[in-house]
């Protein structure tokens, strides 16, 4: 029996340095495996579409602009990921990575919430395509 | 049991479901006398999610990732049970390296929910310096699944048919590294539950459950390990890496709080032994098998231990590549007719503690919701109520 047995930790820690950190001014570093942002790489890509058929919240999409000439571009949905890397353990070809530095992606706007990932030309190409076919919508947004 | 009619008459204190001193919604109503409570009732119900009903439109990987959400502290232990039970339907095994990762980070995952619990517990009793000691700690383990599996909460390691990570040496040392200071940490604790007059005063002799009454209200996990039931999955019914890495049953006789909080504390010794057991003797080999798209027909339970207690669930395959019909038991959803029938005659302040005494998880027992209409009766059968699940959910 004894009262206040948590006294010595509570004095000691008067002596220490805080165990909080003072998050937006220093930043922790991310571990190597941490799972953030997706990245796509169309040059390995061969369309195969495992990685959309297992993607637990419809984040990510193919959009095949020619089949042969292995024209991809994929639109992905950060606000839809929920981050579990299926996708990079379904694709054989090593396309997908997730990047452990960029996992702050929070935004005022949706826009930023919408990447596309491809050759410049294609993805240039598929958001011309957009604004013709409906004059109305914001550049960002792509074909129904 | 009707609140209703228990509190006729009689002075009731309704408790939930926004209440600031619970963490989840759920309704509770304790009829009193002067201090003493006489009766209580449970009303759950608040945050059901249809998460069962998201399962039959998803494909097994799919769904395994919504299991996973079920509950936001044993993450992996639900994972874990879908993955065993679809693989017994698709008649593979994982690999042994891929069963005693899923155990080792079973364990890891067990530590930072009993911290968690510990953190809870004290803070319900008042004792808030426990409380933000013990988290403190607990953030070491959270770190090491972090590094180990890439996120602090959803660690997404399983896959059907095997796990994604693996332990490299870099993180063996981090992980023995961590457990070491926790062991360290976790002798404290239980030097101070077993010795702080100001916790003591609040836990024996408080919520006695003796193993009779534990076996009549079907007590499971530390809760019921507290009143000396011998029961454990993991010992029981051995799955993953059980089989190769037996663990020792931690029981307490007394039945009280003190109990619940000794045996949780001790089943932290037992897990951290049971990681360097594991990291010792991991067995080489691949990660994964290749398990089939579409799972062959049939139905399957498996059963896993969570650190709140036996993990329930019912998989039926018809053949396609999503699930038929999935059920999940959650070891909460046991416990919490002992939190009713232990709590009369105990002061209506104990009940805060005889509450997070079970450690309750609200959500994750969320399974049906009462659609209460008292003027009609019918009898409907499986067809109409399964149809009648589909338009509910439009």
């Amino acid at each position: 029996m004894s009262i206040g047995a948590m006294i010595g930790d509570i004095l000691r820690s008067l002596f220490k340095k805080p165990a909080t950190q003072r998050y937006p001014y220093e930043r922790y570093p991310t571990p190597d495996r941490l799972r953030g942002k997706l990245f796509y790489d169309p040059t390995k890509c061969t369309g195969c579409q495992l990685c959309i058929k297992d993607c637990p919240s419809d984040a990510i999409e193919l959009i095949v602009l020619d089949k042969v000439n292995k024209r991809f571009v994929m639109r992905y949905n950060i606000d839809r990921c929920t981050y579990c890397a299926q996708c990079v353990q379904n694709c054989r070809f090593d396309c997908l990575s997730m990047s452990n530095e960029q996992y702050e992606m929070a935004a005022l706007q949706r826009q930023p919430f919408e990447v596309f990932y491809g050759r410049d030309e294609d993805v240039q190409f598929l958001l011309e395509r957009a604004t013709r076919e409906d004059p109305e919508a914001q550049p960002c947004q792509p074909p129904a | 049991m009707d609140a209703q009619q228990i509190g006729k008459g009689k002075f009731v204190v309704p408790i939930g479901p926004q209440h600031p001193a619970l963490k989840e919604p759920g309704h509770f109503e304790f009829t009193v006398d002067g201090e003493i409570v006489t009766g209580a009732s449970v009303r759950l119900g608040y945050v059901h999610r249809g998460i069962e009903k998201g399962a039959e439109n998803r494909n097994y990987t799919q769904a395994m990732y919504l299991m996973e959400r079920v509950c936001g502290i044993c993450s992996h232990v639900h994972a874990t049970a879908f993955a065993l039970g679809t693989e017994k339907l698709a008649g593979i095994t994982a690999p042994p390296r891929a069963q005693a990762i899923r155990s080792l980070v079973g364990e890891l995952e067990r530590i930072h929910s009993h911290l968690l619990w510990l953190g809870v517990a004290a803070h319900e009793g008042g004792f808030d310096t426990l409380f933000m000691y013990s988290w403190r700690d607990r953030e070491v383990v959270m770190d090491l699944l972090e590094g180990l599996t890439g996120n602090r909460v959803n660690y997404s390691v399983n896959v059907i048919g095997g796990v994604k990570v693996d332990v490299d040496d870099a993180q063996r040392d981090a992980i023995l590294k961590g457990v070491d200071f926790l062991e360290e940490r976790t002798h404290h604790y239980i030097k101070i539950i077993t010795t702080d007059e100001t916790l003591l005063g609040r836990t024996v002799g408080v919520g006695v459950m003796t193993k009779e009454q534990a076996i009549e209200l079907g007590a499971i996990g530390p809760t019921g390990r507290a009143s000396g039931l011998e029961r454990d999955v993991r010992v029981d019914a051995p799955y993953a890496g059980y089989k190769d890495f037996p663990v020792r049953l931690v029981t307490d006789e007394a039945g009280d709080l003190q109990a619940r909080f000794v045996v949780r504390m001790k089943e932290l010794l037992e897990s951290y032994r049971l990681i360097r057991e594991i990291l010792d003797h991991l067995p080489t080999g691949d990660l994964t098998v290749r398990a089939p798209r579409r799972i062959p027909a049939g139905e399957t339970v498996s059963r896993v231990e969570a650190p709140r207690g036996e993990l329930f669930y019912y998989i039926k395959s018809n053949g396609t590549d999503m699930p038929e019909r999935v059920k999940i038991r959650t070891p909460s959803l046991c416990n919490w007719a002992s939190v009713i029938n232990l709590a009369p005659g105990y002061k209506l302040a104990d009940m805060p503690m005889i509450l997070s005494g079970i450690d309750p998880c609200f959500s994750c027992n969320d399974r049906l919701i009462k659609v209460n209409d008292r003027s009609v009766s019918q009898v409907w059968t499986w067809e109409d109520l399964r149809q009648h699940g589909i338009e509910y959910y439009r």
